[in-house]
C-alpha cells in the first residue's frame, strides 16, 4: 500500500510514497463508559522515513512537520487541514480528512547504522469539530 | 472458523468471512467483588482486514464501520444492531446479538509493506440493555 499526505495551513506539507511507513486512524471514547459517550477524539499517527536528498534533489518536507510541531497554541496556524490517502491497486482504499489539525506528537529518530532517519507524528483533530471529519474511499485513483 | 458481521442501524453493514479475522467476547465484572455484583458489562473486539476491491468489486464495508465510529453520542443511531455469528463445519458454534451496541474504539492500521489494511472494533452494549443480549448456538447453518 502506498500514501499520499498533504498538510494544507500557511504552506503545504506534502509526503508520499517513499517516506510514509504506516498510518492508523483511530477513533477513541473512554472504555468504562455504560453508553455511547460525548467524549469522543480522533487520532491519526504517521510514521515515516527522514530521507536523504542526493543529487542536488530538493530536500524531503519532513523538516517542515517539525517546524508544524513548534507551531505554540496561541498561533492560528497550529490548526491545519490533513489530508491523507491510502493507495492500493490504483484505488483510494481511504481518504481521511481531518480539516482542523493539531499535533499532539512529534519524535524523530537517527542512528548511526541508518542512512535514514524516522519520524512519528501524532496529530488529532479539534474536539469541537469533530462532525467535520471526512472518511471516504473506495473509489479510483 | 469463519465470522459473519451484521450491523443494523441506519444503514446495514455487512462483514464476510473474507474479511474478519477474530471476535472475542469478554463479559466484565470486578474481580474483587465479594458477592455477585450488579456492575456486569459486555465487551465485543471484532478484528479483521481491510481489503481493495479489484476487477471493479464492490468495496468491503469497513469504511463505514470507522464512520459508525464517529456518530456522536446525541444522535440516536451511535446505537445499532449487531448479529455476530461464529461458523465452523456447517454449524453455527455461536450466535451473539447485541441490540443496541455501542463504538469504544476503533482503530486502523495501514502499512507500506502490506497489500491489505486491518482494523480493530471495541463494542460495548448499553448497560442498562444488557438482558436484551442473546447468545444462541450449536445448530446448522
Amino acid at each position: 500500500m502506498g500514501f499520499r499526505m498533504k498538510v494544507e495551513g500557511p504552506e503545504t506539507i506534502e509526503l508520499g510514497i517513499e517516506n510514509i511507513l504506516t498510518v492508523e486512524f483511530e477513533t477513541d471514547t473512554p472504555n468504562d463508559s455504560n453508553a455511547r459517550s460525548t467524549d469522543l477524539g480522533t487520532s491519526l499517527i504517521v510514521k515515516g522515513k527522514i530521507l536523504t536528498a542526493v543529487d542536488g534533489e530538493e530536500a524531503d518536507s519532513t523538516i517542515k512537520l517539525a517546524q508544524w510541531s513548534l507551531v505554540p497554541g496561541e498561533r492560528v496556524d497550529c490548526y491545519r487541514k490533513v489530508t491523507i490517502d491510502v493507495i492500493a491497486a490504483s484505488q483510494i482504499v481511504r481518504q481521511i480528512n481531518l480539516p482542523n489539525a493539531f499535533v499532539v506528537d512529534y519524535t524523530e529518530e537517527y542512528g548511526d547504522t541508518e542512512g535514514v532517519g524516522t519520524f512519528y507524528l501524532h496529530m488529532k483533530q479539534k474536539k469541537d469539530k469533530m462532525v467535520s471529519i471526512k472518511l471516504e474511499g473506495g473509489f479510483q485513483e | 472458523m469463519g465470522f459473519r458481521v451484521k450491523i443494523e442501524g441506519a444503514e446495514t453493514i455487512e462483514l464476510h468471512i473474507e474479511s474478519v479475522q477474530k471476535v472475542s467476547l469478554k463479559t466484565d465484572i470486578p474481580t474483587d467483588s465479594n458477592a455477585r455484583t450488579k456492575d456486569v458489562g459486555s465487551t465485543m473486539i471484532i478484528s479483521g482486514k481491510i481489503l481493495t476491491a479489484v476487477d471493479g468489486d464492490p468495496f468491503d464495508s469497513t469504511r463505514q464501520l470507522g464512520l459508525w465510529s464517529l456518530v456522536p453520542a446525541e444522535r440516536a443511531d451511535c446505537y445499532r444492531k449487531l448479529t455476530v455469528e461464529v461458523i465452523s463445519a456447517d454449524q453455527v458454534v455461536r450466535k451473539i446479538f447485541f441490540p443496541n451496541a455501542f463504538v469504544v474504539d476503533y482503530r486502523e492500521h495501514f502499512g507500506d509493506t502490506e497489500g491489505v489494511g486491518t482494523f480493530k472494533l471495541v463494542i460495548k452494549q448499553k448497560k442498562d440493555k444488557l438482558d436484551k443480549i442473546t447468545i444462541e448456538g450449536g445448530y446448522s447453518a
